[in-house]
């Protein structure tokens, strides 16, 4: 009887959905606001990157609750996980190819997701893009090199100077030009150049500092437990 | 015109949002300084929050952020519904820290005031945003720190509570989240006002699908019966702390975005009788759950679901008196359940156990601490002088005023419950009082900095009690804001 009803509300439900689905238009320029940040993103935000320009631009607030929800799940995991009882056993030791070859790898892996955020005004990428790379370094690390751990010290700094330095430059937009919150204040520079687009690269590059740092940390909880 | 200077309300999130940023620094630097943290966060917002009343008496103050073109860009629109849900949340934040200075003291100490700060930031922005994306992500940030919080005690029954919260509230922000997303495709904005100005009616299936999600999804966040069992396990289990702003802040604040997404961008009024029956027998089950319940902290969780009911009675009623019963009963569940659970905090700390049984003869060794629990007690269930009795009050008034059969029996049902309520805590005041102790144990009062919280969440019970006159006209405004859909677009959209 149980399954039955449950079936019956599932029914319903993906009805309901595939007709709403149905109304939307897909495939067509027709979102009232899509067409307007195509149109004027550009020139509002000096970011080429459209997508940077809505994420960094005009919904930036928004990217600052998310960081802020990544900053939540990543503090939530430690609350929880550090409770449990730890158990020691021995992790194999790589080989020597293995333990080189990430060691090698893993400058390039963070030259790399810098170029990502730093460029993440002028091509596909960003902050989170580019902090999911570092992690991905650290991860690297981790799992060649048993027992080496990141500085924690310096991990919860840049977690929470990447934070502030968002919310400083945000804050600042309240007493310059036309004083809203993260205004973009800094002159908008040439498209399509490094030195463009005001505070959005400073932006990113905060938010691939503490974006990396907060996986590290989950990184770091989970292999603890492992 | 005359332009008026106040502090831009985006403060009352970015302040507490930086300084749940530099907690995590603090702890090497300075580690005593960590709890004071959140006092002086919540205090500042409780002050901005209390200075911007006369201007949103006045006018809706609408901040841009992030771009000054309207429906492209996100707004925080601050009326007096969302002022004085700010001013709620402040103020039992700045008293629930101070609260927590003593209270708190096993555990990751830095990890309760970063994620305890979050919670009620994360509430400010629900209550305050004007875009439904971002009410969507303040909503995560509230319901992911209370996920973690619920279980920070780190016991088996914390734990296990934590994540069945967590199952069910992750998939309650799925459905939200969709329903967002099938409303964003059909009229591709997402700023409030906007889409309100769009949507005529939620008559058709195409919109009454995205809205049952939303509703879905909130209610659970709301605990509204048949979506609330997660919540005695998660009240019960958390820091008694954290179980005064879970019960006194986040249902109410999931609550409001509901009723805010139902008035304002669905205008849904004939959606309301269905919800008229929802409150009504969450009413009816929370309170005769909490009737069998033992442990003072179930039956504490239990009535506050009992008292969600309520409050979605009211609300339902769709009338401007009605709303104001709502907005009442809010304010005064805050302020009941916060006390409640801060005294439970510390009779349950002396006495190491959540039993009622074992709170014989509290009301000797703990005098004040019974005293302030007994307030507390007198006012839900709704006894005059106390501010329960106001906003009851107020709610049977204007469901009187409809003039209908129906609501004169769901009036006798609710009188029905409050008599169950006072059953309950008569039962345990008889347990403080009138019962002996076994152990001959000296008096030992509760430590200072819970008694002070106490202290002035019982004074403001009183007074509000007294004097309901004092904030009829701000809850009024706020009322006729929620209820008023033009004069929120006029504000918005200019």
């Amino acid at each position: 009887m149980k399954k039955f009803f449950s079936l019956i509300l599932l029914i319903i439900i993906v009805v309901g959905m595939i007709y709403t689905i149905h109304q939307i238009p897909f495939g067509k320029n027709q979102s009232k606001i899509g067409k307007y940040f195509v149109a004027n993103g550009k020139d509002e935000t000096g970011a080429a990157n459209i997508v940077t320009s809505v994420v960094v631009g005009y919904r930036s607030f928004d990217t600052l609750g998310e960081v802020t929800v990544l900053f939540l799940a990543a503090i939530g995991l430690g609350a929880i996980l550090t409770t449990t009882k730890k158990q020691n056993h021995d992790i194999e030791k790589a080989s020597l190819i293995l333990n080189t070859g990430c060691r090698f790898l893993f400058p390039l892996v963070l030259l790399f997701s810098a170029y990502i955020f730093i460029h993440g005004h002028l091509s596909p990428g960003g902050g989170f893009q580019g902090g999911a790379v570092v992690a991905s370094g650290f991860l690297l690390i981790y799992l060649a090199c048993p027992g080496k751990r990141i500085n924690k010290v310096g991990n919860t700094i840049s977690e929470s100077v990447g934070g502030l330095i968002f919310i400083i430059l945000g804050a600042i937009g309240l007493f310059v030009g036309d004083r809203y919150f993260l205004a973009n204040f800094l002159p908008k520079g040439e498209l399509n150049t490094l030195f463009s687009a005001g505070i959005i690269p400073i932006i990113y590059i905060a938010l691939g500092f503490k974006v990396g740092s907060e996986l590290n940390s989950v990184i770091d909880k989970m292999m603890e437990e492992s | 015109m005359k332009e008026i200077t106040y502090i831009n309300p985006v403060l009352l999130i970015a302040v507490p949002l930086a300084l749940a940023f530099i907690i995590p620094i603090l702890k090497f630097v300075w580690e005593k300084s960590i709890k004071w943290i959140p006092v002086a966060g919540f205090l500042f917002d409780l002050i901005v929050s209390i200075t911007l009343i006369p201007i949103v008496l006045q006018k809706n103050i609408i901040v841009k952020i992030g771009g000054t073109t309207t429906p492209f860009s996100i707004n925080l629109v601050v009326g007096p519904a969302g002022l004085l849900l700010s001013i709620m949340i402040s103020l039992a934040g700045f008293l629930v820290a101070i609260y927590a200075l003593k209270y708190i003291q096993e555990g990751d100490k830095t990890k309760y005031h970063i994620l305890f700060m979050l919670l009620l930031t994360g509430a400010i922005g629900v209550v305050l945003t004007g875009d439904i994306f971002n009410l969507f992500v303040f909503f995560e940030v509230l319901c992911i720190s209370s996920y973690a919080l619920v279980g920070y005690l780190g016991n088996r029954a914390g734990i296990e509570s934590s994540i069945k919260y967590l199952i069910q509230g992750s998939i309650g922000s799925s459905l939200l989240l969709v329903g967002i997303g099938l409303i964003y495709g059909q009229y591709g904005t997402l700023n409030m006002a906007d889409l309100a100005a769009q949507i005529k009616t939620a008559d058709s299936i195409s919109l009454f699908v995205p809205m049952f999600f939303m509703i879905t999804g909130l209610g659970i966040e709301a605990a509204i019966f048949p979506l609330n069992s997660w919540l005695p396990d998660a009240h019960s289990s958390a820091p008694s702390s954290i179980s005064a702003v879970l019960s006194g802040i986040a249902i109410e604040v999931g609550l409001y975005a509901m009723m805010r997404i139902l008035f304002t961008i669905f205008a849904a009024e004939s959606f309301m009788g269905f919800l008229l029956f929802l409150g009504v027998i969450t009413l009816l089950i929370g309170e005769m759950s909490a009737f069998s319940q033992n442990n003072i902290k179930r039956m504490l969780a239990y009535s506050s679901i009992g008292q969600i009911g309520l409050i979605v009675f009211a609300f339902s009623i769709a009338t401007a008196s009605g709303l104001s019963g709502g907005f009442f009963q809010m304010i005064s569940h805050t302020l009941n359940k916060a006390l409640l659970f801060l005294a439970t905090g510390f009779m349950i700390y002396r006495t190491g156990s959540m039993e009622i049984s074992s709170f014989r003869g509290l009301g000797k060794k703990m005098p004040l601490t019974a005293l302030f629990f007994t307030i507390g007690t007198f006012s839900i269930i709704g006894l005059p002088p106390f501010v329960g009795f106001a906003s009851k009050f107020l709610i049977f008034k204007a469901a009187l005023a409809k003039q209908e059969l129906l609501f004169i029996i769901l009036i006798a049902v609710i009188i029905l419950t409050t008599v169950i309520e006072g059953a309950y805590f008569f039962r345990i005041i008889q347990t403080l009082y009138f019962k002996e102790s076994d152990d001959k144990s000296s008096k030992q009062e509760s430590a200072i900095t819970a008694l002070i919280p106490m202290f002035i969440f019982a004074l403001l019970i009183l007074i509000l009690g007294i004097y309901p006159n004092w904030i009829m006209k701000f809850i009024h405004s706020a009322a006729s804001e929620l209820l008023n859909k033009m004069s929120y677009l006029r504000s918005v959209l200019g």
